[in-house]
């Protein structure tokens, strides 16, 4: 059977506290706080940021949401030439259920064991959008996971089950802005244990196993109360479900929990609930490290008001007339892979890729290079006559830019992301690394490319 | 090169919401003939510069506003440069012998484009760069510089208190009052570390000059000229943040325009042979980089030269004695024709009130673009 290789988990660096959200919405505060994707981050750049942690390339890349910034479009090949991918890699996206990463993993799995892939990257993202003073604002965080799957390694897929059944549950129709339910307790006492059992039970059987043979349970859910309720019914113990540091991120919360139970060895049970369940028994014989607990430990936090300006319900996003969408196809090596070029006369590093060298002018006598992750700040600015993004000012929001030195080499003009309000201190010299993101939504076009934000943790 | 400025006009330089762009254009050119004692009909062909819109005004923008038909007109655009280039391509039009009498006019209406700072170019900052205003691209240099050499937030200010000095005196001005170290610091920040009084106004305006060769002027107006000795101009990058060797502590185009003139001029030591200058101060960053990109010092010893009074307008070597772009707004195609203007007063001895001590020799500079732009021209007596 396949078997996940490697982990990599990201999580915005956004922290609300869940009180805050009550203080400014009068909506009872569930306690804890949740995680907050930027305003220029997606599922999609959340998904390039989880999945850069992996190192091997794969030969498939699968991407699980509820929440893709596009209807008719798809993410993954976006995202696998936002990592730089070959080609001829297969893309898919696996969507519109909270059960869509364990659809993925299924999927994953058998294109495994047929023999005809090797390695198959599983990115499950979510950033679902809810309105303001809803129970949904304070139930979900953002993030995403990557898992590699492979034939061999350290936690080995013994098997899985599924179990299909539409319940009420929560849905957004097509166009619908934020999540809709009738009433979630419906699913809470018939959907959810339910679903999962019907799921889990065959799966123990299949494998010859008595549930003194699990260790422990990853096993995701709608909310904290029910996860609670199927442990203690079921007599088992609780792991941490990260709600109240990170909150429920949609479908990449079954890896999220996942994720931490294999930095342990035993055999551990995945399931995932959404119109039924898939359940999964999954023998980690050696750990596997992640970057789990970095990314839970590095956070910032902000207030309500920021937070409604990130997801765009307060302040109003205009542009100065700019870019075009055949540009930024035709430009793709150096947008999205970020590639520059080294000269082949006079050795200059540079970016973008141009036909005549910046320095010396040779014309076209160079190599494309890959720029690196880390760099140094040359020199920077505050600049409140424009916001981020290349938006016009809004008076509030600083564009902070800097020049920057990337570590092997190159030079380039980068939007300093992830600082609240321009106010945090910037100086010359000081490290960042790249991160992808959304530079802005124009002309009914969403454009995405690398910015730079001070290292996490 | 031997030109000669036999007329200069000038608009009053502010928020001239009353007046529209052709109405400046008229008034700059009208002054720019009488003062030459010439009439319109005798000038054979025009350079009028004008940043705005960006295109689709062509030579329209003279012909019309002053229903001079029939002749060639070119428009000029070069950045916040285009003046003085506007200057150079009309002067070696004449210099050539090709014709006797030009004019080179420029133009602009920032105010009808809206007042926060100045609209952008669109396609300037492709999608994979982030935008930057033109005070955030200066403020790279300063922060770069404050880092590199120690300068402050202080001495930039110096700049600005000494530019609003002069230009209180200057009856064209758009800002005609001095202002304090202290107010300069607690202003507004625009694009950190430059803040209000750090930054040029968008302000609306027209100057133009009318060309001819000495043998001409002479007939003319007698020895009542000045004379245009070189003219330098360098196009650089427009993105000086992809070079791996620009610095931000001097801008290669204005090194090359300068030494590009003071070669057409054979100056070999300008600090000592040029009595003055009139430098692109569109930030106070900027006119202590030109200090030492114009080889007046060396290398981090611009704000020296602001700290010690050697460019005040009694001082050893006056810059911007007209209170420069700080005082008199950057209505961006009019700067550089008017500095030639205030290049041929001070020469004259006609700059009542802002006289430069014995001022035989001076030079203006342009700077335009992220610094990508530069052009300097060298002015003295008859």
């Amino acid at each position: 059977m396949a078997a996940i290789t490697s982990c990599s988990v990201y999580i915005p660096v956004w922290r609300l506290g869940r009180d805050e959200i009550a203080r400014a919405t009068g909506f009872q505060s569930l306690g804890g706080e949740r995680s907050v994707a930027c305003w220029d981050e997606d599922s999609i750049t959340m998904a390039v940021e989880a999945a850069r942690g992996i190192e091997e390339n794969p030969d498939a890349l699968l991407f699980a949401s509820t929440s893709s910034p596009f209807k008719v479009k798809q993410a993954a090949s976006l995202i696998a030439t936002a990592l730089d991918l070959n080609l001829g890699i297969f893309t898919s996206d696996i969507t519109d259920t909270m059960r869509a990463s364990t659809n993925a993993l299924l999927m994953a799995s058998n294109m495994i064991d047929s023999g005809k892939f090797e390695r198959v990257l599983v990115v499950a993202s979510d950033c679902i959008p809810s309105k303001p003073s809803s129970l949904y604002e304070q139930l979900f965080g953002d993030g995403a996971v990557a898992l590699m799957v492979e034939a061999e390694g350290d936690a080995e897929i013994e098997g899985y089950t599924t179990y299909s059944k539409p319940q009420p549950g929560s849905w957004m129709k097509a166009y619908d802005d934020s999540m809709k339910d009738f009433d979630m307790r419906v699913d809470a006492r018939y959907g959810y244990a339910a679903s999962l059992q019907s799921a889990i039970m065959p799966l123990i059987a299949k494998l010859g196993l008595s549930p003194a043979d699990i260790s422990r349970v990853a096993v995701s859910a709608p909310d904290p109360k029910s996860y609670v309720g199927l442990i203690k019914s079921a007599g088992l113990k609780p792991e941490e479900f990260f709600f109240d540091r990170v909150g429920i991120t949609g479908t990449a919360h079954p890896f999220l929990l996942l994720a931490s139970q294999l930095e342990r060895e035993g055999r551990i049970l995945l399931g995932s609930y959404g119109e039924g369940s898939d359940a999964f028994c999954i023998d980690i014989k050696t750990p596997i490290r992640t970057n789990l607990s970095r990314m839970i430990e590095s956070k910032k936090e902000i207030d309500y008001g920021e937070y409604l300006y990130f997801r765009e319900k307060m302040g109003e996003k205009t542009y100065p007339d700019r870019p075009s969408p055949v540009k930024y196809w035709r430009d793709e090596k150096s947008i999205l892979r970020f590639y520059g070029m080294r000269c082949k006369n006079c050795k200059t590093v540079s970016y973008p890729i141009s036909r005549c060298c910046i320095e010396c002018g040779s014309k076209d006598s160079y190599e494309e290079v890959k720029i690196s992750e880390k760099g140094i700040i040359y020199t920077y600015t505050v600049d409140y006559l424009i916001s981020p993004g290349n938006y016009n000012a809004d008076g509030i929001h600083p564009n902070v830019v800097a020049v920057v030195d990337f570590e092997n080499g190159g030079r380039a003009f980068m939007e300093l992301t992830d600082v609240y309000r321009g106010k945090e201190n910037v100086e010359v010299g000081m490290e960042v690394e790249r991160t992808f993101r959304l530079l802005n939504e124009k002309n009914d076009f969403r454009y995405y490319y690398w910015k730079v934000r001070f290292p996490r943790g | 090169m031997e030109v000669a400025v036999i007329g200069t006009g000038v608009t009053k330089f502010g928020h001239i919401w009353e007046k529209d762009q052709e109405d400046l254009l008229v008034e700059a050119v009208y002054e720019a003939v009488n003062d030459a004692s010439i009439e319109l009909k005798d000038v054979e062909a025009v350079w009028c510069g004008t940043f705005y819109p960006f295109s689709g005004v062509s030579g329209n923008n003279f012909s019309d506003p002053l229903k001079f038909f029939g002749k060639p007109i070119s428009r000029v655009e070069n950045y916040c440069a285009t003046g003085m280039d506007n200057i150079r391509n009309a002067a070696f039009a004449v210099a050539s012998g090709a014709f006797d009498i030009v004019i080179a006019a420029g133009v602009e209406k920032l105010m009808d484009n809206g007042s926060r700072g100045i609209p952008f170019i669109e396609g300037i900052f492709p999608p994979y760069m982030p935008a930057v205003s033109a005070p955030g691209m200066f403020a790279l240099a300063a922060n770069r510089a404050f880092k590199e050499w120690g300068w402050s937030r202080e001495d930039l200010a110096l700049v600005a208190v000494k530019n609003h000095y002069n230009g209180a005196r200057h009856p064209k001005a758009h800002f005609r009052s001095e202002i304090t170290v202290e107010k300069a610091l607690k202003a507004p920040m625009i694009a950190y570390p430059l803040g209000l009084y750090d930054c040029s106004a968008v302000s609306d305006g027209s100057a133009a000059v009318v060309l001819t060769r000495p043998e001409i002027a002479k007939q003319i107006v007698g020895d009542e000229y000045a004379v245009i000795k070189a003219i330098g101009m360098a196009v650089e990058t427009i993105h000086p943040w992809s070079r791996p060797s620009e610095s931000f502590l001097s801008f290669p185009a204005t090194v090359k325009a300068a030494k590009m003139a003071y070669k057409q001029a054979g100056i070999e030591n300008p600090y000592k042979e040029i009595d003055f200058g009139i430098v692109h101060d569109c930030f106070t960053i900027t006119e202590l980089i030109n200090y030492q990109d114009m080889q007046l010092c060396k290398p981090g010893e611009g704000a020296d030269f602001i700290r010690n009074g050697v460019t005040a307008i009694d001082g050893d070597f006056p810059i911007n004695p007209d209170g420069g772009l700080k005082s008199f707004g950057h209505p961006i195609a009019a700067s550089g024709v008017r500095m030639v203007c205030e290049l041929t007063r001070q020469v004259l001895g006609k700059a009542d009130g802002l006289q430069v001590k014995d001022a035989e020799v001076g030079f203006a500079h342009n700077l335009g673009g992220p610094y990508s732009v530069a052009a300097v021209s060298i002015v003295t007596r008859a």
